[in-house]
């Protein structure tokens, strides 16, 4: 992300974008106070209708498809140049996914309670970057200009990138049935819509202080490059650490997409009510994984194909996080109006 | 697993259990048909008057003969009574009418008394009691604190518990489990504590054992679990009534299992089995840091020679240059790859392990120590391990003796190895794949269908005061949120 940013005052757009999401989640919150979200597929088939449920299905197929592949490839890239640059690509997505598939087939609730895991095993790594807000490293001119001179140099991409990067709360619609009505949703997703503000603004800040705004988009993945300059008495290369526990989020925000990506086939095949199997998991895990090795095999290879698929993550991402509230929260109004 | 194998019925569940009696009525012959070709089968047969005979029948080896003397054969003979309550007075006695209660009494160390003139028949309880003295637990020893431990008698056992637990809350339910074993087995819970619904589950699970042999509370527990693959224990087997008493008033189950002294706790979590009883002897702050001890030993215990692997064979890059020269220095003339030569090290110290586990006491620890010291340097000097590895066998295998619970520190020593393949094959990046599986076993296993790695998945701050921290125990004011039980606090008077 850093690099997309570059200049020090898009420190405010990360705020701003901070922002927009948290209306984004207000919206979210309204949505699980709703008694058809709370019923699954069920309740969807309810207020929309069961074809209309099949085809919205259909359309997300498609983004949920996206953004696993491209998550699994381009943190399968970073190992493959970081960790492993012998290895075939393949066999690490392969090592991956086989970690993917025994989360998510212990079934929603579990893979969500494995949320806690993931949050305490890499929810420290951010203090790593604490030195890097220090001198000698740390030049305090590198974060200036904090105020644009000229609104030509904003880039939009770098913020849509942002948008993006906190999409993912819109899934939670669909997990409804497994979450307890008690919770009070809107303070979880204000605490996390926080934590991920300040951790992009951690990150940023820290590669504009290492890096400065001329070098910052010199490199490819100016976050790793930092870290890889710290070192301890006893210890180098860090990155290698850190990278592996990114796994962590990685297989866990994979599980659930699974699970979404099965459960949706499922719907599609008109089998929405009837009881999941291994059998079919297993078999919609192959779709998936043999998409990512397609796509690893034949469109992942070069820089501008690759650019292409992250550009489509990239607005699949800001598109479905941005519509999907606003979408069912009409949708409810109107079902609400209409039967008043 | 969201996804379930619907159980079809197999053949063998219409098979009739071995050695079942039916419901006849209790006769003489029906009797001695039973127990036909049994030695130690006595059977007297009594003319008290002309109007009164008596008879007898009892097995030798599982009665008091003594008592049976003094309660029994003595007034008998001299007093010649009238009725069977003048006459037996000071034993348990039961009117039998079925012959399959009559074949239990029988085996579970009564005479079975036949008043011929009524023709009625009685039990009487004279069973002999084979028991040690209570003695000091060998298993889970504490220098501080309770010195006694359970034995094989279970009634001798629920004594130890009730005389620390003086409630009329604290319930007993009895269950028999094994065709053959018959074995008694006591659910304990306190009422109006534990939850309700824990206490449902255990029933609906011990209702449904249906085995033969079960010579060990490890063997119902086998039954009982949820997931029958992990080698992760789901039941904590202890020897120490103290510890079954803080389980009970935690709002747990002790299941206790007749002729043998461990008695099972349920539900626990993963992090009960690194709990100590010595952790609440000690000052809050010191029984923590004992407690740090522990997790880190585990940790280290499954992840420093993986490591070694690791670095050896896919990051070298990780280590200065100093202590490169020395991991270099230390594997300049090894023949083996990282991964075997660490692995055929564990395979000897396991051999050592178990060796020394099998032979006599004294012979054993002499067994280890020397093994140990002259295996390893042998290995050294020959070639076969490094010195670097030896001394990471070294702290890794001592390291995994500091979990308490016996059946953790061998599924400890199996983890080990499969963190070994994985580090050889991925490095680093393996181990953590294989961390993220194995807590992802961890947090889809349940106990009693209570969350295993609860209280962090799913998360209960306020159990976090024992956790990994043993707070001062005033701060530990409610027990564990993860069990629901119907009484929270801790305390009773209002504060």
């Amino acid at each position: 992300m850093p690099r997309y940013l570059v200049k020090p005052y898009m420190i405010w757009g990360i705020l701003g974008v901070g922002l927009l999401s948290q209306i984004n989640l207000m919206l979210l919150a309204k949505l699980f106070s709703s008694n058809y979200y709370a019923k699954g597929y069920p309740g969807f088939v309810q207020l929309f209708g069961k074809n209309a449920v099949r085809f919205f299905t259909f359309l997300g197929l498609f983004p949920i498809l996206v953004k696993i592949d491209v998550l699994t490839l381009g943190v399968g890239e970073v190992v493959h140049q970081y960790i492993f640059p012998s290895m075939n690509s393949n066999w690490l997505l392969l090592s991956i996914f086989l970690v993917c598939f025994y989360v998510a087939v212990q079934g929603m609730e579990k893979t969500i309670r494995f949320v806690v895991i993931v949050f305490l095993s890499t929810i420290w790594m951010l203090i790593i970057f604490c030195p890097f807000f220090f001198p000698p490293i740390a030049s305090l001119h590198d974060l200036y200009p904090l105020i644009p001179h000229d609104w030509s140099g904003i880039s939009w991409s770098g913020l849509l990138l942002v948008w993006t990067s906190m999409s993912g709360p819109e899934m939670l619609v669909y997990l409804a049935p497994w979450l307890s009505p008690k919770q009070k949703m809107l303070k979880y997703l204000t605490i996390a819509n926080t934590i991920s503000t300040l951790e992009y603004l951690l990150l940023f800040t820290a590669a504009l202080l290492f890096f400065g705004s001329n070098y910052l988009d010199k490199t490819r993945f100016p976050v790793l490059d930092m870290i890889r300059y710290l070192q301890f008495p006893a210890y180098e290369r860090i990155d290698i650490v850190l990278i592996s526990l990114h796994m962590f989020v990685l297989v866990f925000v994979n599980s659930i997409l699974m699970l979404l990506f099965y459960g949706a086939i499922r719907i599609l095949m008109g089998k929405g009510e009837e009881q999941t199997t291994l059998k079919g998991f297993t078999a919609s895990l192959l779709i998936i994984f043999v998409s990512s090795l397609i796509i690893n095999q034949w469109f992942w290879k070069s820089g501008g194909e690759q650019n292409i698929w992250m550009n489509l993550q990239i607005g699949v991402g800001a598109f479905t996080y941005f519509l999907v509230p606003t979408f069912l929260l009409v949708a409810t109004k109107l079902k609400g109006c209409f039967k008043a | 697993m969201f996804w379930r194998k619907v159980k079809s019925r197999s053949d063998h569940e219409q098979h009739k259990p071995y050695n079942e009696v039916q419901n006849k009525a209790v006769t003489l012959d029906a009797l001695k048909k039973l127990v036909a070709n049994m030695d130690d089968v006595e059977i007297i047969e009594h003319q008290i008057n002309p109007k009164k005979r008596v008879t007898l029948l009892y097995i030798r080896t599982l009665i008091n003969q003594e008592r049976l003397n003094e309660a029994i054969i003595e007034p008998l003979i001299h007093h010649s009574p009238a009725s069977i309550n003048e006459w037996i007075s000071v034993c348990k006695v039961s009117e039998v009418s079925v012959l399959d209660e009559a074949q239990k009494q029988l085996m579970g160390g009564s005479i079975l008394l036949h008043d011929c003139s009524e023709d009625q028949w009685f039990a009487i309880k004279l069973e002999n009691p084979l028991s040690r003295s209570i003695e000091s637990s060998e298993i889970e020893t504490i220098l501080y604190g309770p010195k006694d431990s359970f034995s094989e008698q279970i009634e001798q056992n629920i004594t130890l518990i009730r005389r620390r637990l003086p409630l009329t809350s604290l319930k007993t339910e009895m269950f028999t489990v094994g065709s053959l074993t018959k074995t008694p087995i006591i659910l304990m819970y306190i009422e109006g504590l534990t939850n309700p619904e824990l206490v449902s589950i255990a029933k609906d699970k011990i209702h449904t054992i249906d085995y033969d042999i079960f010579l060990d509370s490890s063997q119902v527990a086998a039954f009982m679990e949820d997931n029958v693959h992990s080698i992760f224990p789901q039941f904590q087997q202890t020897d120490r009534p103290d510890l079954c008493v803080y389980a009970l008033g935690a709002g747990k189950l002790t299941i206790l299992v007749g002729n043998t002294p461990f008695v099972l706790i349920a539900p626990i979590t993963f992090f009960d089995l690194f709990i100590s009883p010595d952790d609440y002897i000690h000052r809050w702050l010191v029984g923590s840091f004992l407690r740090w001890i522990r997790y880190i030993s585990f940790v280290l215990s499954i992840t420093m020679i993986p490591l070694y692997v690791s670095i050896n064979t896919h990051h070298y890059q990780m280590f200065p240059l100093q202590v490169l020269f020395v991991l270099l220095e230390s594997r300049s003339k090894m023949p083996f790859t990282p991964f075997w030569e660490a692995f055929l090290m564990l395979i000897i110290i396991e051999i050592i392990i178990e060796a020394s586990l099998r032979m006599p006491t004294k012979t054993g620890q002499t067994l280890g120590v020397i093994g140990g010291i002259v295996i390893g340097q042998a290995s050294v000097d020959a070639g076969f391990a490094s010195k670097v590895l030896i001394v990471t066998v070294g702290i890794s295998t001592i390291a995994s003796f500091l979990v308490p619970n016996y059946f953790m520190v061998k599924a400890n020593r199996l983890l080990l190895f499969g963190f070994l393949f994985l580090s050889s094959v991925l490095g680093i990046f393996g181990m953590v794949l294989g961390t993220i599986g194995l807590l992802a076993h961890l947090n889809g296993m349940t106990s009693l269908k209570q969350p295993y790695f609860a209280p962090v998945a799913p998360l209960h701050i306020n159990d976090w005061k024992d956790l990994f921290i043993r707070a001062p125990l005033r701060w530990i004011k409610t027990r564990p949120e993860y069990l629901h039980p119907q009484q929270k606090w801790r305390y009773s008077r209002r504060r």
